[in-house]
């Protein structure tokens, strides 16, 4: 009953504003009583395993016809020139240019036939990276900051909630505010030469010794809010950001979570030299070191020419080297379990191959796509969902999943009540995912 | 013209109360008193009792049936107000919500009752006053007269309170005042809510319950009004004829100590010379003092040297400039929503801040300035289309300022106001300062805007067009001809784009985009909402009917509209976010939020100033003036014991942390060198505040856009003043302690402190003497090159060979520019004698804390530096902590 009575829901714009500065966050982690009682309702509580996620966005969008969606079978004009390949969950075929891929299929629940509308690159992509259609009106937030919202108060102090890699690219706070956005790396690893951080590794010389001394110079000068600095909630603010900052700087286990030369070679050569192999090794090391969230992005598919050339030389033995590693990885290291991972374009591309280079490419389509989910508790090894023959639509229209839908099931993984409503600065009640469902057969 | 009831008279009704000429007839009785057991054969009319009812109860709450999407096959609109979509929905037959046959088994008396399963749950008992009235509306026909009678007002009793301990209590009694005449006491059927539920409790009934001291309000909504009525409880027992004498020596601070009177608080102390300079200066003026004006002020015995200096820096171009990207913020100059609207890639936003800048520099009256905005039109009266594109080409060839032309048209040119529903946000937000989206698809539920409401104001703007690709359709054979000449005859977008900026500059005219005004209103109807009626005419909100079919821009009405004294809207609009601007939060809060639910938290002294501003013909400095002159604003942030928990009355300063672009520019002033500072004051080179876009695309190294976006500059996209972020975060402290940005400017480094410092003490650390900064230029240009032309060849090639070679190039000349700036580890250390310390120290303080130290705090640095290895590095740290300090980043 109790929950009815809030029936009338209008919501004062105060609610968010005593959350501003993160103390009292909106419900705090996990699920509301009202969430759980919905998802109860809707047979949907499953135990959440995931306590960490990783989302990984193929930016351009890459091919589902070329890649995991194969039509051996259709004319060739759409079909084109890659071969599918057995995978090492039967029936499951994937094209010849992922055999690492291929062979940690068990690990994928891989999704056919997803469908949307959107096939501007800035309006799809902020459609995958929040699970809702973007409004005007309206920034939506991406998983990340949603995840370091829910996770707020963040105490792990010398670790920040989410990290994206290289670049924030559309896990943007949104509405929830700049204080739920990611710390951003600037830049992927690159072989041989150390890591650095932007704002968190020592400027060049400094020692540790030199930053706890001026540390101390500020402590003993910061004094003139003294007396008022405990009520008042920006000072408050202020100095315990500056305490997670000072943390993050000078504590080993910070330095130690972005630096992947501790990695054992054993552990690291899977990953392999690349940009992106290497961004896969950091985010698994910073999973491993207790991130809530990474994003990462990996550019490039936007294969309006020379479609097979760039595809089968560049983009996919890239994304077959670091995406297998990664989810090998992460079971090496026990994480998979606790570990949402989704993989996904901002939309497919055209079934029917245009000339517009010699070899011929590939333009946007939104209206049919894959994406991949792994871990996390979801159950891999299987193809939910169908395209059509030619991979222009999906096959059945009560399998014909959406963003949203994704989003639901990811935010479900990660133990996240996507129905969930936040309250933006103009009092409006906003659910996180608007209009998604969640895929019960990636449990199942 | 249609003239409609005077919107004033709606608006301003709460303060005229019973001189209606009805007041003499007896209001009708409570509704739950009328509808007893022994029964009634009243019969109830559906939008005075039936919706107000459902309303209370919540069935049209967006949880439930007012969700767009209904609840169990039943719909309401959301928030009610929607009479015939709700009748319809009622009466449907497939539905039986209402069953004429046999009035028991309607829906909506056994669902609520319980009777049959409602996931709402239980709303009513079965036969109490709210089953009757809905009982007794099905069975006598269950009827909707429309169109919808004028609710006049509602008088509230009492019209406000005054609570003197925690759990007292108050009934509320709502009296609706009928266009009819007649006069009801509703109070059963509204809504109450307590906007601050530490003050004050109210349950259903209407009973206020006393919580915590401070004030609030109490909102309660019937049918379109909603009225807030005042809840307050002393927090010292020092109130009327004991409170203290305090100084008001202006109008202001008499309208505020009104206020804290009633509530038992003594305002703080007047703030000091140098806490009071430093605050004027980044509240007016975006800037930190400088060091000599620092000392000249503190030095200044003049006791009208406060004044004296709100009036320098009133004409300074650092207040113009930090007011422009205010108003930039307003008005949503952002670069993306301006995309190919000028044929030179993103000379709009610069346009646009200069045209603003102007006005304010010339202190053009607001509401020109924004009648130069509001009814904008690319050409001037008379001009044909190639005499205008002739005037373009001639300015953006000479490298001449837009801001001469009369009209900002690029503010229609926003991409994001293409539908006219944006328009009309973007709109109301701007100059109105109210948020009317939500009264897009349903009644507002902090105000009285209705969907009508909101659909008939849109269509003032349904007669501007802006052409990006070309001329309004009465010009084409001009634009065709234009092309003509060039030689460019059927070439579009971008292959225009790419030719016609090279033409400009061979002196040719090139076609220009224009915003005009169109024959014919643009009608555009929401395929998803097709039951929705297309009106034929605009009306003002609350305001009269206006025809927009033919004759003069309707843009024009809507101005007039807003400049006339007692619109409600505009003066207080703008008096209000400048108000918010000097102190830590609006006398409306949130500033861009004035709804009816939302009331100031001193409406005296809104009226005041929204008045004053009116009377002073608009001028914008008067407000400036008005209030930096107040003993309000010079308060001291030290609060006393009555003081301590308030925050929204203005009987101290709050601290607020600095806006990003100041952020920025406090760290460049407070690092620069002195012979930089007459650029950095005049010039405003490089400062953060002379940015007119959004600028996302500008990554050079060592811009700052990447320090903004961290503290969080506007991003000017959804028509909210809460694009802008005053928020802390980790990001920010990230940044001040350790980014190479930040630690690069404090540094020694071509045109630092430090460096001049270094220049004198120790010359061997100094950056390399003069000829550098045109090497280091010298070298940032060639990496600019190189990257274009590495961007170049990549959308060229998939050479990866040949690209790693450009790669490799441009990483050289990057390793060049890292080498210019000094080394860390110098061979020689100096170390200075204890005088010049205390000199250097004492400098560092005026340059961040706009103070001088303490003597505590001067034995604190100078252990510090003598610790150093070197002075340089000392100074250094110094200079790193202060800005570290939280008296650094906050304004105070």
């Amino acid at each position: 009953m109790a929950i009815h009575q809030s029936c009338d829901g209008i919501a004062r714009r105060d609610f968010l504003r005593c959350g501003a500065l993160g103390f009292g966050a909106l419900g705090g982690p996990g699920l509301s009583l009202a969430s759980y009682l919905r998802l109860n309702a809707a047979g949907q509580v499953h135990e959440a395993t995931a306590k960490q996620g990783i989302f990984i966005h193929l930016q351009g969008g890459p091919s589902h016809l070329d890649t995991f969606d194969m039509k051996p079978d259709a004319p060739t004009e759409y079909r084109g020139t890659f071969n599918p390949i057995e995978t090492a969950v039967p029936g499951m075929q994937i094209t010849e240019h992922l055999p690492k891929i291929a062979q940690c299929a068990d690990k994928l629940v891989l999704l056919r036939g997803v469908t949307h509308t959107l096939g501007a690159h800035r309006l799809g992509s902020e459609y995958v990276n929040t699970g809702t259609r973007p409004l005007p009106s309206l920034e939506y937030p991406g998983f990340g900051s949603v995840v370091a919202k829910e996770t707020a108060p963040w105490n792990a102090g010398d670790l920040p909630a989410f990290v994206s890699i290289p670049q924030n690219g559309h896990q943007k706070p949104g509405f929830l505010g700049i204080q739920y956005a990611a710390l951003s790396t600037g830049g992927a690893p690159k072989a041989g030469t150390p890591f650095r951080v932007r704002g968190v590794n020592l400027a060049g010389g400094l020692t540790i010794q030199e930053v706890e001394k001026r540390q101390n110079l500020r402590n003993d000068l910061d004094i003139a809010f003294q007396s008022i600095q405990q009520e008042d909630p920006l000072l408050a603010g202020l100095d315990r950001f500056s305490q997670q900052a000072h943390a993050i700087i000078t504590s080993r286990r910070s330095r130690d979570a972005f630096d992947i030369s501790q990695e054992s070679p054993h552990f690291t050569k899977p990953f392999g030299e690349s940009a992106f192999g290497l961004s896969c090794l950091l985010a698994t090391r910073l999973v491993a070191s207790g991130v809530r969230f990474v994003s990462m992005q990996m550019g490039g598919w936007d294969t309006h020419q020379n479609n097979f050339s760039r595809l089968k030389d560049d983009k996919l033995p890239t994304l077959d080297e670091g995406l297998a590693a990664l989810l090998i990885g992460l079971e090496q290291k026990g994480l998979l379990e606790s570990t949402a991972v989704y993989v996904t374009g901002e939309f497919g591309r055209t079934p029917k191959i245009n000339s517009k280079s010699s070899e011929g490419g590939r333009d946007h389509y939104p209206r049919c796509m894959f994406m991949l989910l792994a871990g996390g508790g979801m159950r891999g090894g299987q193809v939910i969902g169908q395209s059509d023959d030619k991979a222009t639509l999906p096959a059945h229209e009560d399998q014909a999943f959406s963003p949203d839908d994704v989003a639901a099931t990811f935010y479900h993984a990660l133990g996240i009540d996507h129905a969930k409503e936040y309250h933006t600065t103009t009092g409006r009640p906003v659910m996180i995912v608007r209009e998604g469902k969640v895929i019960p057969a990636v449990f199942a | 013209m249609v003239r409609t009831p005077a919107f004033q008279a709606a608006f301003f009704s709460l303060v005229m109360i019973t001189d209606m000429g009805f007041a003499d007839r007896d209001p009708l009785e409570r509704i739950d008193q009328r509808f007893t057991p022994s029964a009634t054969s009243e019969k109830p009319s559906f939008q005075r009792h039936v919706v107000p009812l459902l309303g209370r109860l919540g069935c049209n709450g967006r949880a439930c049936h007012g969700s767009f999407q209904g609840r169990g096959g039943f719909r309401l609109s959301l928030f009610g107000y929607d009479f015939a979509e709700d009748h319809a929905a009622l009466i449907d037959q497939d539905h039986g919500r209402i069953n004429r046959e046999n009035t028991v088994d309607s829906l909506i008396l056994t669902k609520p009752t319980n009777a049959d399963r409602h996931e709402g749950g239980l709303r009513f008992p079965k036969n109490g006053w709210e089953y009757r009235v809905l009982y007794q509306w099905i069975s006598q026909g269950a009827h909707h007269v429309a169109p919808p009678q004028k609710l006049i007002q509602l008088k509230i009793a009492p019209a406000e309170i005054s609570f003197r301990s925690a759990d007292e209590t108050t009934n509320l009694q709502v009296t609706a005042h009928w266009e009819d005449g007649t006069q009801e006491d509703v109070t059963p059927l509204c809504r109450f809510k307590s906007n601050d539920e530490q003050i004050c409790q109210v349950d259903r009934e209407g009973c206020v319950t006393a919580g915590s001291s401070g004030d609030t309000h109490v909102v309660v909504s019937y049918d379109k009004l909603v009225v807030p009525v005042p809840v307050l409880r002393p927090v010292t027992d020092l109130v009327e004829s004991r409170y203290p004498q305090i100084e008001t020596p202006t109008r202001i601070d008499q309208l505020v100590a009104a206020k804290l009177r009633k509530l038992g608080i003594v305002p703080s102390a007047q703030a000091g010379d140098a806490e009071f300079l430093r605050r004027l200066r980044l509240d007016m003026t975006g800037s930190l003092p400088s060091v000599p004006e620092i000392e000249a002020f503190l030095a200044n015995p003049d006791p009208h040297k406060r004044s004296h200096k709100i009036e320098t820096l009133l004409k300074s171009p650092e207040h113009a400039a930090w007011w422009t990207t205010k108003l930039c913020d307003f008005t949503g100059n952002n670069d993306q929503q301006l995309n190919n609207s000028s044929p030179i890639g993103n000379r709009a936003s610069r346009d646009w801040y200069e045209w603003i800048l102007k006005r304010v520099t010339d202190n053009v009256p607001y509401d020109q300035l924004v009648e130069g905005i509001a009814t904008a039109t690319s050409r001037s009266p008379g001009q044909s289309y190639t005499e205008y594109c002739e005037q373009m080409s001639k300015i953006y060839r000479e490298g001449k300022s837009y801001s001469e032309t009369t009209g900002l048209a690029y503010y229609w040119a926003r991409q994001d106001f293409r539908e006219l529903e944006a328009r009309a946000i973007g709109f109301a937000y701007c100059f109105m300062g109210i948020r009317i989206q939500c009264a897009q698809c349903h009644k507002h539920p902090f105000d009285k805007w209705t969907k009508d409401d909101f659909h008939q104001f849109k269509n003032f703007f349904a007669r501007v067009n802006y052409a990006r690709n070309g001329s309004s359709p009465q010009s084409k054979d001009e634009y065709r001809q234009l092309l003509a000449t060039l030689g460019m005859e059927g070439k579009k977008g971008a292959q225009l784009r790419k030719a016609l900026p090279k033409m400009l500059q061979e002196g040719k005219t090139i076609p220009f985009p224009e915003a005009f005004v169109t024959k014919r209103p643009i009608r555009q109807k929401k395929n998803n909402d097709d039951n929705y009626p297309v009106f034929e005419h605009a009306k003002l909100l609350g305001g009269d009917i206006v025809e927009i079919e033919n004759g003069s821009d309707p843009r024009i009405t809507v101005m007039n509209w807003l400049r006339a004294p007692e619109n409600p809207f505009f003066a207080r609009a703008f008096v209000n976010r400048v108000w918010a601007s000097y102190f830590h939060r609006g006398i409306v809060e949130p500033a861009d939020d004035l709804s009816l639910a939302n009331p100031p938290v001193n409406e005296s002294l809104l009226d005041y100033l929204a008045k004053g501003f009116i009377d002073s013909n608009f001028d914008m400095q008067w407000i400036h003036r008005t209030i930096t002159n107040s003993a309000t604003y010079q308060r001291s942030w030290i609060p006393n014991k009555t003081n301590q928990s308030d925050r929204k009355n203005f009987s101290h300063t709050i601290p607020r942390r600095l806006p990003a672009e100041v952020a920025y520019d406090a760290v460049l002033l407070a690092t620069a060198a002195d012979a930089e500072m007459e650029s950095l004051h005049q010039d405003l080179t490089g400062r953060a505040i002379t940015i007119p876009g959004t600028g996302q695309r500008d990554r050079q190294p060592g811009s700052p856009t990447y320090a903004l976006r961290v503290f969080g500059r506007s991003t000017r996209d959804t028509n909210c003043d809460c694009d802008r972020s005053s928020a802390p975060s980790l990001l920010q402290t990230v940044f001040l302690q350790n980014d190479r940005d930040l630690l690069n400017l404090i540094d020694v480094r071509s045109g630092s402190w430090l460096n001049e410092i270094a220049l004198e003490i120790n010359p061997e650390r100094a950056a390399q003497g003069k000829q550098s900064p045109k090497k280091i230029n010298r070298l940032r240009k060639q990496i600019g090159k190189t990257r274009k032309e590495l961007k170049t060849l990549k959308q060229q090639t998939e050479s990866a060979e040949e690209i790693g070679r450009v790669e490799k190039r441009l990483q050289n000349l990057q390793h060049q520019l890292t080498a210019l700036s000094p080394s860390q580890s110098s061979k020689q250390k100096i170390n200075l004698a204890t005088e010049q310390l205390r000199k250097l120290i004492r400098t560092a303080y005026l340059r961040t804390v706009s103070r001088p130290p303490a003597e505590t705090e001067i034995v604190r640095a100078e252990r510090h530096l003598l610790e150093s290895a070197d002075t340089l590095d000392g100074i250094r740290d110094l200079m790193w902590a202060l800005i570290n300090t939280k008296e650094f980043i906050v304004n105070h």
